[in-house]
């Protein structure tokens, strides 16, 4: 029977002077301003014929790793997991989510408001983090499977990244090798904005105090969460 | 498989604490919604913290910029004047205009007699009536044309001095548009002043 490696012991071997690298790449994401597909990347995009499937992957890949808001939520479902299993077998619920509605939103030409779906990905990030401290257990007396959520979420969140798409006017021409393309590097991106996210989680989890900490962690990853929603439904309103 | 590792962590937090926690996380949110990324990024100042912050410009579409686009209360107006400056005359001539605005303005010469451009000294400045004797100076020398945009750094009267170093008689010829409200000449010991409708 395959052995999944303990994830403690995975952390255990990665030296102290890797956090701080690890955490300083963790802010790259943070310095990134705007969350659509813009400018230059925009206008290359629409300009391209046909099949074109390094700058689609690279686009998925850089919107990843790139958005906030996919990788706050991506942090409160990693928080508290043990083990690598987990971490992939959430990765991959919320993967096949997302992928459903990218894929579907696009071909189908679903038509939904972006700074709605994004107001719902805030609230995501929110919940997620309610639900990591217990919350929905303890006032409300019942919590949604976890492993439906985030595939539930997911849903949403692969609307965000189709309605992006949307933005642009795209070549009808090799569409759905295109998206393809976009949805693979998304997973790549996926991947290592994770591998990142786990590797700090790891070390952290070490620490004394973890707990305590992880409970304000959570309440910041919720008020974040209610900023981006609270951001973007008024984007809804007036922009 | 290893099974003996729960999937999940569970905080064992108490209702209140979760409950207070959450509603700073609301608190948290709104204020820095309200203070800093509505007047910022929408341009919506319900507390007016963003215009004491300066940060309610930042969202605003550039043609309503005041560094772009200023208003301007008055009419636009166009002159156009000539001098003839014999050998050793001097002629001023200048415009009443506010703090800000603006006119566009090209001058040129031509020699009396046979035609063709001929230096003359030349200074482009400022009076303030505001501050008793207060010259600025705008631009100088020996020329025979100039033209640019000119923004009036004070309230007062901005216009040129013209003189022929020359031996030959110079003629001056000066065009103008912008929001200015009187002319002033200056010519052998008199004050010309005309009040523009």
């Amino acid at each position: 029977m395959l052995k999944y490696p303990g994830y403690r012991g995975f952390a255990n071997s990665v030296s102290h002077r890797y956090f701080w690298w690890a955490a300083i790449l963790m802010l790259i994401p943070v310095t990134a301003v705007a969350h659509n597909i813009s400018g230059d990347n925009a206008r290359f995009v629409e300009g391209l014929e046909g099949r074109a499937v390094i700058p689609y992957m690279y686009l998925g890949a850089k919107h990843m790793v790139t958005g906030y808001d996919h990788l706050l939520y991506l942090l409160g479902v990693v928080f508290f997991l043990q083990r690598v299993r987990d971490i992939v077998l959430y990765a991959s619920l919320f993967t096949l989510g997302h992928s459903i509605t990218l894929m579907g939103g696009v071909l189908l030409e679903w038509s939904v408001n972006a700074y709605l779906i994004d107001t719902i990905i805030g609230l995501s990030v929110a919940y997620k983090a309610f639900e990591n401290m217990n919350g929905f257990k303890q006032v409300f007396g019942f919590q949604l499977n976890a492993r439906v959520a985030v595939l539930i979420f997911g849903l949403f969140h692969g609307l965000g990244l189709a309605t992006k798409l949307q933005d642009l006017s795209l070549s009808t021409d090799s569409l759905v090798i295109n998206i393809l393309s976009f949805n693979v590097g998304v997973e790549i991106g996926q991947a290592l904005a994770l591998m990142s996210i786990v590797v700090v989680l790891g070390l952290w989890r070490k620490k004394n105090h973890f707990h305590r900490q992880a409970f304000v962690a959570n309440t910041v990853l919720m008020s974040l969460g209610f900023m981006l929603a609270g951001y973007q439904f008024s984007a809804y309103l007036w922009a | 498989m290893n099974t003996g590792v729960p999937e999940s962590v569970v905080l064992q937090t108490g209702k209140r604490k979760i409950l207070t926690a959450t509603l700073f996380a609301v608190v948290i949110a709104a204020a820095i919604l309200v203070i800093f990324i509505l007047p910022a990024e929408f341009n919506k100042d319900p507390l007016g913290v963003g215009e004491a912050l300066g940060i309610s410009g930042l969202s605003k579409p550039a043609g309503v910029s005041a560094e772009i686009v200023r208003k301007e209360e008055g009419a636009l107006r166009e002159d156009g004047v000539s001098f003839q400056l014999l050998p050793f005359e001097f002629v001023e001539y200048k415009y009443q205009m506010n703090k800000g605005s603006s006119m566009l303005y090209s001058w040129t010469t031509t020699k009396a007699r046979a035609g063709g451009s001929s230096p003359v000294s030349f200074e482009f400045h400022g009076e303030s009536h505001e501050v008793e004797g207060y010259v600025e100076s705008y631009s100088l020398g020996e020329g025979d044309r100039e033209a640019a945009t000119f923004i009036a750094p004070f309230k007062g009267v901005h216009g040129w001095f013209w003189a022929n170093h020359g031996s030959e008689a110079v003629t001056v010829t000066l065009n103008t548009a912008g929001f200015y409200t009187e002319t002033l000449e200056f010519r052998d010991g008199f004050v010309k002043k005309q009040i523009l409708k």
